[in-house]
């Protein structure tokens, strides 16, 4: 039973007098068992977040609790939490069992027999019992992966920390140790924080994503409510592959105005607005949906730049015939199916329902509105 | 035909090297089997009516002594530095305390302190504030052990200090290398500071060990002005101090048996040299 509360944990760094916040006021309760996925760009401060867990860095403010027991001051070793690293560090000088025995010699009293049998057990749960006579250098990445992952599992801690494990491998390998690593997690039961830049592995991995932007805490949810439901522009912007497109808007008549474009909005949609006169309209570029030119109130005409086809769908890049030939060349995504016939050049209607539209405060990037979640089905088109 | 003449200049000039290395040593060693080394040029062979080993063997016995002597004292403060000097750069590097640049600037400072600045200061220590051959008197009562065995410690200690800071430079750039999460990992397997140098820092030192053993045996075993200065020709004095007392009479230049000590003098860096040569390198690389 493990439960990690992280309350209104910050960490500052001071620079020559000045203050760098690198982790701003975040708290998250992560259940028993529960894998947790923090995720953000580069330098948004969830490495630090998760060091600070580990103990390998100060918790300049707040607390962290486990089990509710403040371990703010507790030395790595006393935490009872395993990490897994980017890079495996892996000891060079040892075999794959004595990597693995390691953690057990210095933390526990368990005698060699008894290490070593825990050792084997693990290993053969691993895949990597044959491994255990040869030294690191001697493994291939996805070995040493394994090895590394291995040598977190046989401690049985209390929490798993996970620092981007799966970045140093091929895509097809990633793909597999994904899986891998989620059964693994489901099997042991144990409480498990992830850190990734990767939004594929957050969205398939995690029972919640928690995700940062510049040192702040924007939204924790599961995967599939901060898609469809982010807190704000941000969130909705990072999640997804291609990524929302956005349009700036002023709200006049009950209709979202943009450069290109007059958005006509239900009176539900303008309810959600609560009288804000700029917005920000987002939508998603597999909800735009393709006609042969625009009839209903939401089609608009344009044309099609460029196509990048990826086999099973094909991202369309699309300019607004509004735009004319003067055009800034801004274009927004469309995804549709591979089979779908498009062709740059192409002169289409481009049709973006009402039920999967998005609206941000233009100031504070807020979500006003989100799409609607019963049409889920047709989230994917066609 | 241009290509060729470059390498004819490659050739010419490594060739020049050779010569220029290895003539001191050819003549060194054809002197030294002379038995009179004015008798023919320098460089040529002896001839073999005047060809004699006993300038060697002179030599030999005059040494034997300073040999030991030499490496009572070069082999421990050479362990002794490298291993404080690891230790050093491991606190300094791997650790993280407030004052550690301080304290590393001080110790880059050492390197930079020559040798005669100390020379004075250092003896009037020794003789003065710390008397180690009388404050250990008592030892000297045990078999084997001598009283100019308190003068070789006092060497011993004063190269270790000596050789601390280059040995700690050394150490930290290699440290530097390597990966602060194998330490971070090792940390969170529970291990302390101290079993963390001892199980992964210190096994994975081979390398730089090898670099600094041969270093600091070539220093601490060529040492002359220490040597000379601190404890002066007598029983404990290493072989260099022998050397320089060899042979040296008023009607003989000695040339022979000079060459033939400065050959067994420097035989044992060879010797490290040849033993710890591969791990050398693999250090150097790093």
């Amino acid at each position: 039973m493990a439960e990690l509360v992280l309350d209104g944990v910050t960490k500052y760094f001071d620079d020559d007098g000045d203050r760098i916040v690198a982790v701003d006021d975040a708290s998250i309760d992560i259940e028993d068992g529960e894998f947790l996925v923090l995720v953000g760009p580069s330098g948004c401060g969830k490495s630090t977040t998760l060091r600070m867990i580990a103990g390998l860095e100060t918790v300049s403010e707040g607390e962290l609790r486990l089990n509710d027991t403040v371990i703010n001051d507790r030395a790595p070793a006393e935490r009872d939490v395993a990490m897994v690293f980017q890079s495996y560090a892996l000891y060079p000088h040892m075999t794959v069992r004595e990597n693995m025995a390691f953690g057990l010699e210095e933390s526990t009293e368990m005698d060699d027999d008894d290490i070593d049998e825990r050792v084997s057990e693990t290993a053969a749960m691993m895949g990597i019992e044959d491994l255990l006579d040869r030294k690191p250098r001697e493994l291939s990445g996805g070995q040493q992966q394994r090895v590394a992952l291995g040598r977190a599992i046989v401690r049985d801690p209390e929490v798993f920390l996970m620092d981007e494990p799966l970045s140093n491998l091929d895509a097809k390998l990633r793909s597999t140790m994904r899986t891998e690593l989620q059964r693994l997690q489901e099997d042991l039961g144990v409480t498990t924080v992830y850190v990734t830049h990767d939004q594929t592995e957050a969205m398939t991995m995690g029972d919640r994503i928690a995700i940062l932007n510049d040192g702040r805490l924007q939204q924790v949810a599961t995967p599939l409510d901060a898609y469809h439901e982010p807190a704000n522009e941000f969130v909705a912007g990072f999640l997804g592959e291609p990524s929302m497109n956005f349009f700036d808007a002023s709200v006049e008549d009950g209709s979202l105005v943009t450069d290109q474009f007059t958005y006509p909005l239900s009176e539900g949609t303008l309810a959600d607005l609560d009288g804000a006169s700029e917005a920000r309209l987002g939508v998603r570029p597999e909800d735009i949906e393709l006609v042969e030119e625009p009839v209903d109130e939401h089609d608009y005409a344009v044309t099609v730049d460029v196509v990048e086809p990826l086999g099973d769908e094909n991202n369309v890049y699309l300019e607004f015939d509004a735009d004319g030939d003067d055009g800034d060349g801004r274009t927004f995504t469309a995804v549709v199916d591979g089979t779908h016939p498009v062709a740059a050049g192409d002169e289409l209607g481009a049709r973006i329902p009402e039920s999967a539209i998005h609206v941000f405060d233009a100031d504070t990037g807020v979500a006003l509105h989100n799409r609607d979640r019963d049409s889920d089905e047709q989230v994917v088109p066609q | 035909m241009n290509y060729d003449a470059r390498r004819l200049g490659l050739y010419g000039v490594l060739g020049a090297l050779v010569v220029f290395y290895l003539v001191p040593l050819e003549i060194g060693l054809v002197t030294s089997l002379k038995a009179n080394p004015l008798a023919t040029l320098p460089f040529a062979p002896p001839t073999p009516e005047g060809f004699t080993l006993s300038e060697w063997t002179r030599a030999f016995g005059a040494l034997q002594s300073g040999l030991v002597n030499s490496l009572l004292l070069a082999v421990p403060a050479t362990i002794f530095s490298a291993l404080l000097g690891s230790m050093a750069a491991y606190g300094l590097t791997s650790l993280d305390w407030r004052g550690q640049v301080g304290l590393f600037t001080l110790f880059l400072a050492g390197i930079f302190i020559p040798y005669q600045a100390v020379l004075l200061p250092v003896s009037r220590f020794w003789a003065v504030y710390a008397p180690l051959e009388e404050w250990l008197s008592v030892l000297w009562l045990l078999p084997v052990l001598e009283e100019y065995h308190g003068e070789l410690l006092t060497l011993v200690i004063t190269h270790v200090a000596y050789g601390i800071p280059i040995c700690t430079l050394l150490f930290r750039s290699y440290y530097k290398e390597l990966s602060t999460e194998m330490v971070e990992a090792a940390k969170l397997d529970g291990a302390t500071a101290y079993t963390i140098y001892r199980r992964v820092i210190l096994p994975l030192s081979v390398p730089m060990f090898a670099v600094t053993l041969i270093y600091q045996f070539t220093q601490v075993w060529n040492d002359l002005l220490f040597a000379l200065i601190i404890m002066g020709p007598g029983e404990g004095a290493p072989v260099t101090v022998g050397l320089t007392n060899l042979g040296s009479s008023l009607s003989d230049p000695g040339f022979a048996v000079k060459m033939a000590g400065a050959f067994i003098a420097a035989l044992p860096t060879m010797i490290v040299y040849v033993v710890f040569g591969e791990q050398f390198a693999e250090g150097v690389a790093t």
